[in-house]
């Protein structure tokens, strides 16, 4: 045989360009070419109808003249800006997190970076709900009310402001003990602690009826709340123990907390007008928050709350500690026996029977305690799923360096275990999202609601198509959105196979 | 003679029914390299395994660097940072680059600022012959690399004892050598080591004693020397004529 010049052969000449491909895709024999000649009459036939009602009979003005009212609802017309800033601060401090984060792995820019993302919810919540502060006279004379006039706080149903403040207080309080090493530091905290202590004793000498109406003193309740929260505080204190900087942290939460103790506290109206507070933002409750800005709403707290429950769930199952186990089993079987619906209609109709008759939570912040809890029960299993993955060698040379249990965890555990994990979670939230429209059953105005209100609408009578495929498209974009994410995610996080 | 950096006397461990350790006795003199040697299930993984309390002893006294082995938790950090250990499949994080790797432990719990840590990690790498790695992850480097990654992230806490579990037994014959070369240098620096290994090459080369284990008891111990040259022992001679002979 003779050489064959490998110039001379030129490639066949069906497998290149358009035709080629399809030849090879379409028409490789008669039967493919048989179903592509059925499925491009098909196509030609929903395109060309689909194409000429979107533009010779859909009637877009339904959706057009109703986008600010599908977006933010009822929310004050005049306020709307507030929303707006809302957007572009997440805007701005996303795309600020997108070039700084990897180009410069400075670690102070990412420290910078990370705050900002910290404070964004409380920003964000004061800016959506607006904030009341109070006046200096304000806050001498309601303060004066807890020491003189506690009967008037309890007529005024003003109690709850007293349980906040020694929640607060107390969890500074109980990290400050295991934190703080200097004494000053130590006595001072001790101080804080005890002056709202001290604040609330003629409050706490008064009788109300508490959970199931039973009537006890104040002081019942307030000891519970501060001896738990000082717990807790003492707990999350012992983790950080260690950690460099945890000192400075806490003071400056310490300087944080006590302007915010000041509006819990003075922040009520007593009918004169010259003490009473200012609202600097005016107020928009959330159970009056309704279209997309109640979806995003929900699903944004949900999708964040849930995080660290369901990992501490997750990691609670596998505690060897009885009682941890036993709770996070216990709570996350109950929570995946039931289906969102039925525990979004415990939250709205069962929690108010459970809850001291003071407490009157917000409908729409009880949708979210509903879904958070939801979604933490699913991730919670999920994040179990990664933790298996994560071999048990990997803790023993975590340990044989000299890293203790929540360093082991926090460091070598956790971050495989969610690594491994990316798209089922991810699919959680994407699901959490879309499960937001379940809550126009309990009577919220979520955007599908709002939308099913319009076209009831005189003007807009009969736009039910044009209505629903807005929805969908919405709901498309943004669960695209967010599939998307999480294969960028897989993608830079991933752990790097061997090539 | 220097004084003993670790005492065990009478170090008792079972696994279920299954009785691992038998009174297990040794003392480990300060910069002495130690070769524990002998069949699958002797013990001596689990032996060394007690030392840094991955594994629970739970008869006996083991006494490292003056501090007893007890259930308080501080003990058992202190002295983990003070033993550096390697392990016969490396162990590496793989989410971790081999920088990340190295100085995860001097950062978190001795508190060093990253720069020098990372300092001193780069002069380990440069010490275990691959400072050009230093940013890839660990599935990327061979299984010689890896071990030698491990070897320098237990170096960055700057033990005063190194525990190795058969260190070259999951690596490819052409890289045990690499390893072996890197922990003969370790040793002649003054290093207290105790090592596992059934290679008796680097044993011959650089321990100072070794112990021969069967059925979670030390059978016999000695110099290379002795135990080459003159082994006491029936279950020694046949297990080195076992190992040696091929």
């Amino acid at each position: 045989m003779g050489r064959v010049e490998t110039s001379s052969i030129k490639p066949p000449v069906t497998s290149q360009g358009v035709l080629g491909w399809l030849r090879a895709n379409l028409f490789s024999n008669w039967f493919n070419s048989l179903l592509t000649i059925i499925f491009m009459v098909l196509i030609y036939v929903v395109a060309r109808s689909v194409l000429i009602w979107s533009v010779q009979e859909a009637n877009w003005l339904a959706v057009v003249d109703n986008l600010g009212v599908l977006t933010w609802g009822r929310y004050p017309s005049t306020e709307v800006w507030r929303l707006g800033l809302s957007l572009s601060l997440i805007v701005v401090m996303g795309t600020l997190t997108w070039i700084l984060w990897y180009r410069h792995s400075n670690p102070r820019i990412r420290r910078v970076l990370m705050i900002g993302w910290l404070l964004m919810p409380f920003v964000l919540t004061i800016l959506i709900r607006g904030i009341i502060l109070p006046t200096f006279r304000t806050i001498v004379n309601n303060i004066g009310y807890y020491i003189v006039r506690p009967d008037v706080l309890i007529s005024l149903d003003q109690t709850w402001r007293a349980n906040g403040a020694l929640t607060l207080a107390g969890l500074l309080t109980g990290a400050s003990w295991v934190i703080f090493k200097k004494l000053r530091s130590r006595s001072l905290a001790i101080v804080g602690g005890l002056v709202i202590i001290a604040l609330m004793i003629p409050l706490s000498t008064q009788s109300r009826p508490w959970i199931f109406g039973i009537t006890m003193p104040m002081a019942i309740p307030f000891l519970v709340t501060f001896s738990l929260s000082l717990l807790v505080g003492r707990a999350v204190g012992l983790s950080f123990v260690n950690v460099t900087g945890s000192a400075r942290v806490l003071a400056a939460w310490w300087l944080l907390s006590i302007p915010i103790i000041l509006i819990v506290l003075t922040t009520f109206e007593v009918g004169n007008e010259a003490v009473d507070p200012v609202e600097a933002l005016l107020i928009v409750p959330p159970n009056i928050w309704s279209g997309i800005l109640l979806t995003l709403a929900l699903s944004v707290v949900s999708i964040v709350a849930s995080f660290p429950i369901g990992v501490l769930l997750a990691l609670g199952r596998r505690s060897s500690l009885p009682v941890v186990k036993g709770f996070s089993i216990l709570f996350i079987e109950l929570v995946r026996g039931v289906p969102l619906i039925t525990i979004l209609f415990m939250a709205q109709v069962m929690l108010p029977l459970f809850l001291p008759l003071e407490v009157n939570i917000d409908r729409v912040l009880r949708a979210m305690a509903g879904m958070t809890l939801f979604t933490a029960a699913y991730l919670a299993e999920i994040v179990r799923g990664g933790l298996q993955v994560v071999r048990n060698e990997q803790i023993e040379a975590a340990r044989a360096l000299g890293l203790n249990e929540f360093l082991v965890t926090s460091l070598v555990v956790l971050p495989q275990a969610l690594r491994a994990v990316i798209p089922p979670i991810m699919g959680q939230f994407v699901s959490i999202f879309k499960d937001t429209s379940l809550v126009a059953i309990v009577g919220l105005l979520d955007v599908l609601a709002v939308s099913e209100s319009v076209i009831k609408a005189r003007d807009y009578l009969g736009a039910v198509r044009e209505m629903y495929l807005f929805v969908g498209l919405f709901y498309f974009v943004l669960s695209y959105a967010m599939s998307q994410v999480s294969r960028r995610l897989e993608v830079q996080l991933g752990v790097v196979e061997k090539d | 003679m220097s004084e003993p950096i670790i005492v065990c006397k009478d170090v008792h461990k079972w696994f279920g029914n299954f009785h691992a350790l038998k009174g297990v006795g040794m003392e480990v003199n300060k910069g002495e390299v130690i070769v524990i040697f002998g069949p699958s299930g002797s013990g001596k993984s689990t032996f060394i395994r007690t030392i840094n309390r991955l594994e629970e002893h739970q008869r006996g006294t083991i006494i490292v660097d003056g501090i007893e082995l007890t259930h308080d938790v501080r003990n058992i950090a202190v002295i983990r940072s003070e033993i550096g250990m390697v392990f016969q499949q490396f162990n590496l994080f793989p989410h971790l680059s081999v920088m990340q790797n190295i100085i995860l432990a001097p950062v978190w719990v001795r508190k060093w600022p990253t720069d020098k840590a990372e300092a001193v990690a780069m002069e380990l790498l440069e010490r275990v012959g691959i400072p050009e790695q230093a940013n890839k992850f660990p599935g990327q480097l061979s299984g010689g690399q890896q071990q030698r990654v491990a070897i320098a992230r237990a170096l960055a806490m700057q033990p005063k004892i190194m525990l190795f579990d058969e260190p070259t037994s999951a690596l490819d014959p052409e890289m045990i050598k690499e390893v072996l070369d890197v922990m003969v240098e370790l040793a002649k620096s003054g290093m207290t080591m105790l090592v596992v290994t059934h290679e008796m090459g680097f044993a011959r080369a650089v321990a100072d004693r070794m112990f021969f284990f069967d059925q979670g008891q030390i059978v016999e111990s000695g110099t290379p020397v002795d135990i080459f040259e003159k082994p006491k022992e029936e279950r020694t001679k046949l297990f080195l004529s076992q190992i040696l002979s091929h």
